[in-house]
């Protein structure tokens, strides 16, 4: 192969790579200012939420390929030891069998991931949807809520900012979006609520918390 | 290219589109001040689905606010939503004045404001956007070299309104509003020469100077 099939090889090469949009998001996501739940919570990440990626399949779209796994599982990592008094990883569910050693377990599972960018909607702005699934159980494997949760970015394309740039910016929108949902959210889901509403009285400030949450919130 | 072009090209180079600014200003209380230990906070509001203001608009009138005096500090946006987090998000902010009190019976956030010593949060509501464009421009490549021959032209409108809160008082000051036009224009004729209109700059700056006055009205006097 001579040097000038080289070179327009590596051109082709480059230009079809150039076509695909290629993301690992990024980005930093601050800790939430919330009073934590007493309760302890353990936290199953899977595989496939761990390893989360979106990939677009339309043909009539350009190709899109986000890795959004550790970024989402840094928000989590972040908001949840603010959210409940103590949190531990988990690696299986809890069952009547082998109950886990806390009070509560949730599983977060993406469901649905959606985007659009400026060329589709005319807007100079794109936005992600992404919409969570987190099951909630009781130490022995119980169900006790299917919470569904949203989260919603958007950003504007600013001034020399790439496609990838943008996007990232976006879902890094997004996932602030899903924390206020968890931080706030949590004690507004009514399942859950119940369930804490259940749990003997607690001495001290333990029911303040979730009081001035859900007040501030209203 | 001849001297005289290479001239031609960089006077128009360094020409700028015209913008036109129309700025309104409503006082709701006479009674505005600011001393040395106190500060202001510079917010943009992102609740809704068709535009976003844009963070480096709300960086500039931060920036206009603080620049040529030494009484007004203002805290970043960045650092200030991100230290109150989630509270000031798009869909937890407050929206009016009288929603500051639920969530100041927050202990936590409470002492986290005061912690900056806030005096003032401005709230700026609004975007920049083109409305128009027209003409076209042809760029070619060849063996002899390459051109672009043609002429666009584009318009931009900026539409801000900035709200005044007083976080000590717990009181809507007042509102400012800025509304900035201009045209755009990119003749070319071999090399493209844009002649850019700074809408959304001199929103940004007329809309500053304005805030800064509101302010600090004892220094506009002054100057």
């Amino acid at each position: 192969m001579n040097l000038v099939t080289k070179v327009a090889l590596l051109a082709l090469l480059s230009t079809l790579w150039g076509c695909t949009n290629n993301l690992h998001v990024k980005g930093e996501l601050p800790s939430p200012l919330i009073s934590p739940i007493e309760q302890s919570m353990g936290v199953l990440y899977d595989d496939e939420f761990r390893h989360y990626v979106y990939t677009e399949q339309s043909e009539d779209r350009g190709k899109w390929i986000i890795d959004n796994g550790d970024a989402q599982v840094q928000l989590f990592e972040q908001v949840m030891p603010k959210l409940f008094k103590h949190v531990e990883v988990i690696t299986e569910l809890p069952s009547a069998e082998l109950p886990a050693t806390t009070d509560l377990v949730i599983h977060p599972k993406v469901t649905d991931f959606q985007y659009s960018v400026p060329r589709e909607t005319k807007f100079k702005i794109f936005e992600v949807w992404i919409k969570y699934n987190l099951t909630v159980y009781d130490a022995h494997g119980q169900l006790i809520a299917d919470w569904i949760a949203t989260a919603y970015g958007k950003t504007p394309t600013a001034f020399m900012q790439s496609n990838e740039e943008a996007m990232n910016a976006a879902i890094i929108v997004a996932l602030r979006d899903l924390g206020a949902n968890l931080s706030i959210g949590a004690l507004r889901v009514p399942e859950i609520k119940a369930w804490l509403d259940k749990l003997p009285a607690q001495p001290s400030s333990s029911a303040a918390p979730a009081n001035q949450q859900a007040r501030a919130e209203d | 290219m001849p001297s005289h072009l290479i001239r031609l090209s960089i006077i128009l180079f360094m020409l700028q589109g015209c913008t036109s600014v129309t700025i309104d200003e409503y006082h709701a209380n006479e009674d505005v001040g600011i001393t040395h230990d106190e500060r202001v906070v510079v917010l943009g509001r992102r609740h809704s689905s068709d535009y976003e203001t844009e963070p480096d608009l709300v960086s500039c009138i931060g920036g206009v606010l603080a620049d040529q005096n030494d009484v007004i500090e203002v805290i970043p946006e960045r650092q200030f939503v991100d230290a109150l987090y989630p509270w000031f998000e798009p869909r937890t902010a407050p929206m009016r004045v009288k929603d500051m009190n639920r969530l100041l019976s927050r202990e936590d956030i409470a002492k986290t404001i005061n912690s900056y010593n806030i005096r003032y949060i401005i709230w700026v509501d609004g975007n920049t956007e083109t409305t128009s464009s027209s003409g076209s421009i042809g760029c070619s490549i060849g063996a002899g070299g390459a051109g672009c021959f043609g002429f666009g032209t584009w318009d931009k409108e900026s539409d801000y309104e900035a709200s005044v809160w007083d976080y000590q008082e717990l009181e809507n000051l007042g509102q400012i509003s800025a509304d900035a036009s201009g045209t755009s224009y990119m003749p070319a004729i071999v090399v493209p020469i844009p002649i850019i209109a700074q809408v959304q700059k001199n929103a940004c700056k007329a809309m500053g100077l304005q805030l800064r006055n509101f302010l600090n009205p004892q220094a506009a006097v002054v100057n």
